[in-house]
Order: C-alpha cells, then structure tokens, then sequence
C-alpha cells in the first residue's frame, strides 16, 4: 500500500510539474513582474550576501572546534530545521557554515568568503556567474545539500556524463555527513537503475540524460489533465502493478542546480529535445536523392536566392520553371503537390548552402552526424527535422535514413521552467542577465574573484581575407611557440580545425588537435596542453568544464596564450574560450584574430565590410577601432537574432500549452 | 510570396489526438462575394467561428474516431496544395478548441477551462475600460418578453409588411410637409434646457423599442437574444439587446432585416409621433405636443446620425458589412491601411496584405480611410460636446479616449517598432521612417509658425446717431419721411401746428401795433413816456421773436445726413406731442462703426491690441454683403465684463452665437460674461460702403504666427481656465 502511495505521489508529481511552467508576460505585465523581480531580489544582491558570507566566515573557528560526533549533532539539528520548514536566515547561515566544516573535514577544501557568498546566491535561487577555477565544483558542493534539505531533491546538471559521475563520487562523502543520498545518471544505465537514482535526494546528470528521462515520463503519463486526474491515476496504477511498474523515473520536479547555466538555459535553450520514431511506411529514400538531384542542376541568381541568416531559399521564376520541368517526370505522388514538391527542392538547396560538412555535420561510418554549434561536440543521437536530416544525407550521398515522427520533444527552455525552484553557475552569465530575468525569472550575481585576475587582453586584429588572418595566426603561434608557451589556438569548425593543423604541420610545428573527431583523447589532451611549448589547436570543444593546468615552466613563459582564429556568434562563447587562460591568478594572454571573409561580419554587417575594406593595408585593417566596433555591433545583432528567435519559440510553446490539451 | 511550410514543430501535441465538434455546435453555411463559408455557432456560449470549406471540410473529418493526423492526410490528398497545412490545422484545432468548440477525447483540463474562463472574464473588464465611451452595463435576458411580442407582430413582419411600413412613412412625411415652417421654427425648443428631462425619457423609450425591434426580427428568423442591458454611450443611457445570433444566419438579406429591425421600429414610432404631432398643432405649446415633437426628432434624427452611420459600429455598420458582404470590415479595413504601410513605409515585403481580392481591397481602402477620419472627428465632437454639459468629466472622458485611442495605439506602435520579430531585418529601415514622419509632423505641429486666428461675432452701428424730438408742443400735421429714408441736413421730417402758438403770435403781433402806435403818439405829445414804451416794445418784439422762432421749430428737419431709424413716424399724424417727446432717429451711416463681443478668453491678447502692444490684423465679412471683406481697427476694448450684450442681434434670439439666458425675454443678457470691443472699418477707397448699422458681421482676428501646438495649447488652457478652481 505505501509503495502504491508512493507511486501514486510520484505520479501525481510529474503529472503536475507540466503545470507550474510560468506564462511568458507582455507588455505591462512584463514590466512589472520585471520590477518585481529586482525588488525582490535585492534582498540578496551581491553586497547582501557578501555580508552575510562574512559573518558565516567568522562562525568557522568555533565549528572547527567541534568534534566529530558534535558536528554530526549540529548538522542533524539544523537539517530538521530545514525539513521542518524552520528556516530563518540564522539556520541558513549556520548550516552553510556547517556544511562548510563538514566539506572541509571530508575534502581538506575550505570555502573562501565569495564562495559562501555564490552558495548563497544559489541558495536563493541566482544564476551565480564565477569566473573559471574559481571553484565552481565546491561552491555547488556546499550549497546542494541546503538545497536538498529545503526542496526535499535536488537535480544538479553537469556538462557530461564524466563530470556527473565524478562530482557524485568526489561529493559523495560531504551529502553522506549532510544526511543526503547522492547519485548520477548515466547515459548507459537500465531504467531500473535510474528509477534508483532519481529517488536519491541528490541527483547528478547531464540535461539531456534528464529531459529525456522526463519526457519519456510525460509520455507514458500521456495526455491527463488535471480533473480526473487521481481516478485515471488509480486506474493506471493497478494496470502497471500488474506489468510490474514502469511509472515515471523521476518523482516530480523540486530544484534545480545547473552548472554552465548559460550553456544549457541559453544557447541549447531551443533546441528540442525529441523523441521519435521512424515513420511505419517510408519510401522517401528516392524522393529525397531525386530533390537533392533537382537542386543541383539549379544556378544560385538565376535560378533561387538562399538566405543564409534565416536559412531558407527562395525559388525564381525561372528557377521554379526548371525544376517543375524536372519533377513532372518524376512518379512519386508528392511531386504532384506543387507545394510539396516546391519545398522539398528548396529543402534541398538549403541543405546544399547553409548546411556545410565540417561545420554544422560531419559524416562519420556513412552517417550524418549532428555537430553542436556552441560545443563543438558530435549530437549523435540527434536529427534535423522534417527531412532536412535527409536532404543533407541525399546530398552527402550517403544511405538515406527514414524519415521519423516526433512522438513528444522538449526544449531545454521549457524543462527547466518546469522546475518551481532554480538556480546556476557559470562563468559567462553577465551578458545574459536579460534573458535569464524574462525567461526564467532567475536575476544574476557577479562574484567577485577570489584572486585579482591577471590574463592580459590583448587588441584584436582583423584581416581582410581568411588567408592573411592565417598566415598572421601561424606567425603568432610560432613565435610563441618559441617563447616556451603553451599555446591553446580555438576554431569555429572541425573543419577550420583540420585546415590549421594542416598549416601548421606544413610549417614543421608539433602540434596536437581537439575536435569532435578525436574526442576520444580528450582527457589526455588537455593534460598536455598546459605544457610549455604545447600547441593545441581546438573547436569550442575546449570551451566548457576543461581545466588546462600549467606546469611551472610554462607559467615562467607568460602562462597560457588563447588565439582565437575567428570570432562567434556570441560573446559570452568567445569568453569562455578565451576563460581557459588565466585560471586562478595564473598569468596568460588571449587574443582574437578575425577575418571579413569570416560569416559573422559578412552575414550581420555586409555594409561595414564594404567600408572597412578600404582601410587595409598588407592585408590587415588599420582602423583598428572602427573594426573592432563593426565586429562587436555584427556579434550583437547575432545575439539578438539568436534571442528573438529563442523567445518567438517560447512563445509557440505557450500558445499550444495555453490552447491545447495535455503535455 | 507566401510561405507555408507543410509541417509544424508542434504537430505531436495534436496528431494522435482523436478531437471533435460538441454535439450541440450548429453550423451554417454563408456566402460572402461568391465564395462559401461556414460559420459555427455554439449557442451555449454564443461564441462564433468561420471556417472556409477546406477547412470546414478538415473540422468535419475530425469525428472523433479518426486522429487529427489522418484526418490531416485525407484533407491533403483531396486538396494537395489547398489543404491547411500542419501549423494551420494546429492552429484551427487550438482556436475550435479554445473556444469551446471542440471536444478532445482527453480528461478535460480544468485548469485550462477555468483560465479560459477567467480570461474571458477579463478580457471583456478590459473592453469595457478601455471602451468607456460605450460602457456596458448588462441586465438581464429579454427572450420572454421577445417571445410573447414576436407572435404578435408575426403576421406583419414579411414584405408586405414591409411595404405597408413604407406607405405610413411617406404619408407621415406627406402631413409633415404643409407645416415645415413650425417644424423649423420649434426647432430650438427641442433642445432648450428646458425639455431635457422629458427628452431623455423619450430617448430611452424609443431607443427600447429599437432594441425591441432587433429583438422580434432575430426570433422571427429563428435565433435568439440571450442578454440585453444598459450602453452608456458617451455617459447617456442607451439600451443594447446582443443580436449576435444574427450572424449565424445564413441569408445575408435576413442579416441585413435583423440590423435594421431597430430602425424600422424606431422610424415607425417617429413616424406616429410626426402624426400627433401634425393633429396637435392648434394646442401649441402642449405637452402631448412638445413629446410628439421629441419623439419623432430622437426617432429620426439619432437614427440616421448614428444607427445608419457605417462608419460607427452601429447597426448601420453590420448593414454595411453584410451588404457587401465583407466580414469584419472594420478591422480589416484598418489591417489594410497598416498592411500599406508596413509595405510602402517600412519595406516589409513579405507582409500578408487581409484580403487578395481587388474589389474587396478598394472598399477596404475607402472603409479604412473613412472611419479613421470620422474616428478623429468623432473624438473630437463628442469630447467638446461633453465638456460643455459637464467639464470634469468631459476632460476626463477625453484624456481617457485620447489615451485608448491615440496613446495606447502609438505605445503599441513604438512596442511593434522595437520588438516585432517581423521587422528583424528592417528595424532601422522603420526607426528611420518613423522618426522622419514623427519629425515632420512635430514641425508641423510644433515648430513651424501656422496663421492663429480667433473669431468674434459683431454689430454695425453708427457713431452719430441723432434722436429727433419735438421742440414745441404741438399737433403732428404732415410726416415726410418714413423709417429707411435716407435725408440730407436741413430736410424737413415733420411738419406741426400748434393753433395755441398761431394765437400768441397774433396777440403778440397786436400787442407790437398797439405799443408802436403808442410808440408814435408819445414822441410827438409826451416826450416823458416814450422812454418806457420803447422798452415795452422792444419787450413784446423779443417776445413775438420768440413764438416765431417756436413756430418755425414746429416744422422739424434732419440735422444731418442719414438714414432715419427707429418707430415710423407717421403713425403720430395728428397726435399732440410735447415738447421733448421723441419722434425717431437719424443715422448718419457714412461714419460706422463695429461693437463685437469676445468671450472672457480672449481677454489677453485683446486687451493687448487695443493698447496697440500687439499687431492684429483684423478682417470684417459681413451677413448681409458675403464676397465684402475689409479690415478694421480696434478702437477699445472695454476691460469689464458684462452680461448685458450691445445689441440683441449677437444674442442667439437675434441669430447670433452668443448664447442667452432663457429667462431673458429681450435676449440681451448672455449667460456668460461678454467684453466689448469697437472697431473702425477702413473700406479700401474713402466713403465706401461699410455695412448698414445694425447688420451682424463676422470678425476674424488673425494674431502673430504661431506654432499649432502652441495655439492648441493656449486654446485649451482657455477652456480650462475659468471652468475650474483650484
């Protein structure tokens, strides 16, 4: 019976969690939940939790006093507190300064003051933004079984499934003396053992192992409202008693801890999540062969203009001609629609401009894989929708696969606004504090850095041609290289990746690459890295949750210098890149090189271009400042269209949640 | 070119769904310009949806065996490339399904249905907010009382009935014509302070049974009025029956019977009431006669201002919409002048214009065009019309409406400028376009200098006007001129006799002889007594001078050129007059000059121009002469204020605009305090005609160039000041 409870409240949990999603706001509304919002929250700005870090600081030396079996006492008491619900800023405050002894006794780390200040921070529900080596992993630490003990379970996002598995282990002993039970999802794992796992009060796994354990609850609840929701629960209930129970994995939704809160609440804020099947009759192999075969005897100008920010084409008259001339020959029923037949071939020519193999894919065993835009990784398991997987595959040439139906898809915006309590760290967040406000409600602190911060920046240099910016990076890197430094050289693309290597292999220089492609040797390259002389040539691979330790040598060299060879979309993916330098008071140095052949100028100020171009001389821009301006405004209309485009998905999702039934 | 992509994102949350129509939804089908659409009706609710027949076709395979997805693919089989595509479909289904239209075969959602609820609930708080101007009070369900009228009036209500209704009204206008002439003269008494009270209990009535007529038509087609209640149109009470239903009618000229159901009804009642009126004509003055006079003014005039207007969403506008057959004309009307401009203005090129039909376009464009003027003048009329029955509240009501129909707008518009995502590409292009139309009307409006002019309402008078009186008592024998006749100085106006004087005279004269002849004896015979006949004499011929001179002023003659004015003098032949008695006046119409009255806000720059601190050029036009214009000098400007007028020809009895108080018989005493002014006409040539005395004259000031917002703002000040106290 009391399992059946049990069951029927996890149930009940997860069905209720699709509710609390809070509504987007226009207009007033917006304002003033926005005023709201920092009323609310002054009361724990920075200044405020500083304060209070200070005074737990100062409750160290008569916790280090106390026993061992004292210690264990004081930590019950103040957990009954919580559970009780009896918090009061002195139980806050006392039982961070406890779990601070406690991680102090079981790791040999003790907190700084800004560190209790950012656990304070999370535990008010901030997107705390630290500075990489700032302690991220024991400011999380600290703050997760407060978390834990207030909001019953707590899920803390990692980057990937190592990071997961390791902070879970290293933690394990901290949660074990602050009475929580700890555990990590692992992409590998039965649902059995899952269902194990989410039922621990501290849970660690990657976002993607989590939505997808979510929506596949979601999915199995199916489309239950909310009236008779107990009666179909009980009826359900007794159904799967008998199947022997695959209710859902995961009890409900309570908080949240993200780490990397940018990366995952932002940039892969939209992009979907989906669970899918392969469609039961498919015959669209041919189809899709026949479009990208149409699409090739087409001519850019004449016959179809692409717009490569929107990703779309358009068919000209003429062009629209040639190709219906074309698919009237053709025997598949689609291509009797005009309309069908007209999007599949301008599918086809957006797959064959805007899609690039090195950039957005990479053809891995004759299969087309999935390139993440701000991690540089493989998405292995993850397709283009609605054929354009397929169009890309026709193109490639490779075995077409079928073409699958959405059965339930989830975007990471709409996950996590699931969750009634959240909170994050990172080390970029301070330029998407807006953001972060509209859409989650969540404000954002700057720690302080706990060591002044001595990585130099120097200016950035812009080239008129991809050519000369390479030329100009080899020459860099190799007079670095015989300074003694190490030298950590980012790239946009696999595929620029490859092509440095190659420039630098032809110069004769040692070097060794990280992409998507060699993620194997991932670990033990950024080992490596932090070694004097040390050439890595990365994609933004590199970017996140990597810790380049230098050896001494290097750190007499000037430490580690960040070339960056061109500049993203987004500023905050440029500073985390650049972030792998200068780690914890180490010296360092970063510097971009960009180019106007680059698509972030061409795409966001082709007029600049045109003007800049007449300020080089020997193939660089001499105007510096008005070039670093021009590329600054282009990286800030990217970030906006990237934000219109976030909430204009944010918004459909509301419409459907507001206008139709169930999940 | 349009963009339709075939699959949506979101397609999972509907396809395997198993959705249909509720039982009790009622479709029916219309046509609007040859094409065919179906409207769904939920009676319950009385909510409204129009399907066009693919989609119509789409809903009605959704029987709830069959999944939206398939039901999706049949429609595309059938329709290729007519067919919704998935985004339409999800979009139809969560619309149907939002409005309560379709049932889905889940667990319904309270959650869902009670926010729907209460969004409805607020949605319409806010309609009413923002529509203050038309304030909606609901009261109760008025079928029973339909119900029991309609069987009534069922035999007539057909086209013969029609017919019939359309013979009483010409004859109720055949017995109004031989009496236009009271028809128009009581014309003021219709909205004298006076009548108000027994005008607003007419209103209302006839405006019921407006009401009622809408009402009785919709049953006598089947449907229902499901509420009735209380407008408060611009602040006056107005009943309202939600005839609503109509538009589930499926003939277009029933819809049009149910719009104007409320007028025929109305016109009806004016109709007898113009025959009351006409048959109470002899008891002038009487009550009966005076209500019949307001009934059929309300029942016809209000009517055709307000209920035949299209440009306002009354029942003309649904006339309107159905006639030609365009829905939602209003709104799509304004779509199209925006749809312009997004594409002229702005370079939004992909923009969906409302409609595609050539013909549809031009009457949305006239439409559009007409009812944004009549909007604005509308706005304007109503607000100075309120203002000037209750101020507080007219300016409340007016910043109010400015705000909901200007100011929010333009907040909307600036919000669309910085965050549509339709504008993405061409934000700059339309911040720019923006800016350049704000900035040129802001020059318009607030910088560049525009001709301020003020207007007054005069009278022509004469600076010499000389009284004619009698100068010797006497009989009024001959008169020589009548009123009007023009003389020159010295012409003889009035002859008299006095027989008293000739007798004096004579014995006057006889007295002289007598005293003469004795004159002549004494200065032969008596030396000594001549001395004090001589003065004797010369006494009695100071004395006959005297009556001579009296009898000469019995003839009476003009002092100077003129005109003679005033009581005809002819009517005093034969009577006795003594001496002072008036007789008429004399006018000397080639020195004019002009007494207007200003309103006390215009005291500041008037005062100015009198005192020659300001440049005014002032321009008289005159009543009687239109095409004469000619400029004036102000002489004075007289710095109290009084409520006495110059003259009664300003007042509104005498067909002025200035308005008098109502007890005054005379029509002389404005309600509000009046300023004097005198001005000098200055004909082009000298001696030219400057008007007659008397006649009323139009005066525009026109002041210093100055910015129109500056004027607008100094005007309103105007209207404030002296209205409130603070």
């Amino acid at each position: 019976m009391s399992q059946a409870l049990t069951r029927y409240s996890a149930l009940y949990a997860s069905a209720m969690s699709r509710r609390r999603r809070p509504r987007t706001l226009t207009g007033l509304d917006r304002l003033t939940a926005w005023v709201q919002l920092k009323i609310r929250h002054q009361r724990t700005a920075l200044r405020v939790l500083l304060r209070e870090a200070r005074q737990i600081d100062a409750m160290a030396a008569s916790i280090r006093a106390h026993s061992e079996a004292a210690l264990d006492e004081q930590v019950r008491l103040v957990r009954e507190r919580f559970i009780r619900r009896d918090v009061t800023t002195d139980v806050v405050r006392r039982g961070l300064a406890l779990v601070r002894e406690v991680a102090r006794r079981e790791t040999g780390e003790e907190a700084y003051v800004v560190q209790l200040a950012a656990a304070l921070g999370l535990y008010h529900g901030r997107i705390v933004e630290m500075l990489t080596g700032e302690g991220k992993t024991l400011t999380g630490s600290i703050a997760a079984p407060l978390l834990a003990w207030k909001h019953r379970s707590l899920h803390i996002f990692t980057v990937n499934d190592y990071l997961a598995r390791r902070d879970a282990h290293s933690r394990g002993a901290i949660y074990a003396r602050c009475g929580c039970t700890v555990g990590a999802i692992q992409q590998e794992m039965s649902p059995g053992d899952r269902f194990q796992v989410y039922a621990r009060s501290i849970v660690y796994g990657t976002p993607k192992q989590i939505t997808a354990d979510y929506l596949r609850d979601q999915l199995r609840i199916g489309p239950l409202g909310s009236a008779w929701m107990g009666r179909a629960f009980l009826s359900r209930l007794g159904e799967e008693a008998l199947a022997s129970g695959a209710g859902p994995l995961i009890p409900g939704l309570r908080a949240a801890l993200v780490d990397e809160a940018d990366a995952v609440l932002i940039d892969e804020g939209v992009v979907p999540l989906i669970i899918a099947q392969p469609r039961r009759t498919d015959d669209m192999a041919d189809v899709y062969r026949q479009a990208a075969f149409i699409a090739s005897k087409l001519d850019e100008g004449p016959d179809y203009s692409i717009d490569a920010l929107r990703r779309t084409s358009e068919l000209k008259r003429r062009g629209r001609h040639l190709a219906a001339g074309m698919w009237h020959q053709l025997d598949h029923p689609i291509w009797k629609t005009v309309r069908r037949a007209e999007e599949l071939v301008r599918q086809a020519l957006v797959a064959k401009h805007c899609y690039l193999r090195g950039k957005q894919y990479e053809v891995v065993d004759g299969r087309v894989v999935i390139v993440d835009e701000y991690t540089g990784r493989f998405l292995a398991d993850r397709t283009w929708e609605h054929g354009l997987h397929q169009a890309v595959e026709a193109k490639e040439g490779v075995d077409v696969t079928a073409d699958r139906e959405t059965l339930a898809r989830m975007s990471f915006q709409r996950f996590f606004r699931s969750y009634p309590f959240l909170c994050g760290m990172t080390g970029t967040a301070a330029d998407a504090t807006r953001e972060m406000e509209q859409v989650y409600a969540r404000p954002v602190t700057r720690i302080p850095t706990h060591r002044p911060m001595i990585r130099k920046q120097l200016p950035t240099r812009v080239f008129l041609h991809g050519q000369d910016r390479w030329t100009a990076v080899l020459d860099e890197i190799e007079r670095l290289h015989a300074a003694n430094r190490p030298v950590l050289a980012g790239t946009p693309s696999i595929e620029a990746s490859e092509h440095l290597s190659s420039r630098l292999a032809a110069r004769g220089l040692e070097h060794r690459v990280l992409n998507a492609l060699h993620d194997a040797e991932e670990a033990e390259l950024v080992l490596d890295a932090g070694a004097a002389g040390a050439i890595t040539v990365a994609t933004n691979m590199a970017g996140r949750g990597t810790d380049i330790k230098l050896d001494p040598q290097a750190r007499g060299a000037g430490g580690l210098a960040v070339i960056l060879t061109e500049m993203h979309t987004a500023k905050r993916i440029d500073r985390q890149f650049i972030g792998r330098s200068g780690r914890q008071g180490d010296p360092g140095t970063a510097q971009i090189y960009a180019s106007l052949d680059d698509e972030l100028p061409r795409q966001y100020i082709p007029w600049a271009v045109t003007l800049l171009r007449r300020c080089a001389r020997d193939g660089e821009i001499v105007w510096r400042s008005g070039a670093r301006l021009a590329l600054r405004l282009a990286q800030r209309r990217a970030e906006a269209r990237a934000r219109r485009s976030r909430a204009s998905v944010l918004r459909q999702d509301d419409w459907i949640d507001k206008n139709l039934p169930g999940q | 070119m349009s963009e339709r992509p075939t699959f949506s994102p979101f397609w999972h949350r509907v396809r395997a769904l198993r959705p249909r129509l509720r039982p009790h939804v009622q479709i029916t089908r219309q046509h609007y310009r040859g094409r065919r659409w179906h409207v769904v009706h939920d009676p319950a609710t009385n909510q409204f949806y129009r399907l066009n027949p693919i989609a119509h076709e789409f809903v009605g395979l959704l029987d709830g065996r069959r999944t939206v997805e398939e039901a999706w693919n049949l429609t595309l089989e059938r329709h290729a490339d007519s067919a919704p595509t998935q985004q339409e479909a999800l979009q139809l289904i969560g619309q149907l399904y939002n409005a309560n239209l379709l049932s889905i075969d889940v667990t319904p959602e309270v959650e869902q249905l009670l926010r729907r609820g209460r969004e409805r609930v607020k949605r319409k708080a806010i309609g009413q907010v923002v529509g203050i101007m038309y304030f909606k009070i609901r009261l109760f369900n008025p079928d029973a009382i339909i119900s029991a009228v309609e069987p009534i009036l069922r035999p007539i209500l057909n086209r013969w009935g029609f017919l019939a209704w359309l013979a009483f009204m010409l004859f109720a206008v055949s017995r109004l014509i031989p009496h236009q002439e009271e028809l128009f003269s009581s014309a003021r008494n219709a909205i004298a302070p006076a009548n108000w009270g027994w005008l607003s209990v007419v209103f209302i009535v006839t405006k019921a049974i407006h009401e009622l007529g809408h009402g009785v038509i919709l049953k006598r087609f089947g449907r229902q009025v499901p509420e009735c209640g209380m407008m408060l149109l611009v602040l006056f009470p107005a009943p309202y029956v939600d005839a609503s239903g109509a538009w589930a009618l499926s003939n277009k000229w029933q819809r049009i019977a149910v719009g104007g159901g409320g007028m025929i009804f109305e016109l009806f009642v004016a109709a007898a009431a113009a025959l009351v009126w006409v048959a109470t004509l002899h008891t002038d003055g009487s009550l009966v006669h005076q209500l019949a006079y307001n009934a059929m003014f309300i029942a016809s005039i209000s009517t055709v201002l307000f209920n035949a207007n299209p440009l306002m969403r009354f029942d003309g506008y649904y006339m309107l919409s159905d006639l030609i057959e365009v829905p939602n004309l209003m709104q799509r009307s304004q779509n199209m002048l925006k749809h312009y401009f997004k594409v002229h203005a702005y370079g939004l090129k992909r923009e969906h214009p409302p409609t595609n039909s050539p013909s549809e376009r031009w009457i949305l464009n006239v439409y559009g065009v007409g009812s944004l003027a009549y909007r604005i003048f509308l706005f304007i009329t109503i607000t100075l019309h309120v203002m000037g029955i209750a101020f507080a509240i007219g300016l409340l009501l007016a910043i109010w409406t400015a705000a909901m129909w200007f100011i929010l707008p333009i907040g909307k518009f600036v919000h669309w400028i910085a965050a549509s995502p339709n504008l993405a590409d061409k934000r700059a292009r339309a911040v720019a376009v923006s800016l350049l139309m704000g900035g040129v009307v802001f020059t318009a409006i607030g910088v560049v200098p525009m001709p301020d002019h003020r207007r007054a309402i005069g009278v022509v008078e004469s600076r010499s006007t000389s009284g004619i009186y009698v100068a010797t008592d006497g009989f009024v024998r001959e008169v020589l001129v009548r009123p009007g006749d023009r003389v020159r100085a010295g012409d003889v106006l009035v002859r008299m006799e006095s027989p008293d004087l000739v007798e004096r005279i004579a014995i006057t004269r006889a007295n002289v002889e007598r005293l003469d002849s004795l004159l002549r004896q004494a200065t032969q015979r008596e030396p000594t007594t001549r001395d004090s006949i001589a003065s004797q004499l010369a006494s009695v011929r100071d004395q006959l001078a005297y009556w001579l001179d009296k009898q000469e002023r019995l003839r009476i003659v003009s002092p100077h050129d003129g005109v003679v004015v005033g009581n005809d003098p002819a009517l005093l032949i034969g009577a006795f007059l003594r001496e002072g008695e008036g007789i008429c006046e004399i006018v000397d119409d080639s020195d004019l000059r002009i007494v207007a009255t200003l309103g006390q806000h215009e005291n500041s720059w008037a005062v100015k121009a009198a005192r020659g601190e300001l440049d005014v050029h002032t321009e008289v036009r005159f009543v009687s002469r239109a095409p004469v214009r000619m400029p004036a000098t102000i002489d004075e400007f007289i710095e109290a204020g009084q409520s006495a007028l110059p003259h009664a020809a300003l007042g509104y009895g005498g067909g002025g605009t200035i308005q008098t108080r109502s007890d005054d018989r005379q029509g002389r005493l404005a309600t509000s305090k009046q300023f004097e002014m005198r001005l000098t006409p200055e004909p082009a040539r000298e001696g030219a005609w400057t008007g007659v005395p008397g006649e009323r004259v139009r005066l525009r000031f026109t002041l210093a160039d100055k910015p129109l917002a500056a004027q607008w703002a100094d005007r309103l000040h105007k209207l404030v000041q002296g209205r409130v106290t603070l």
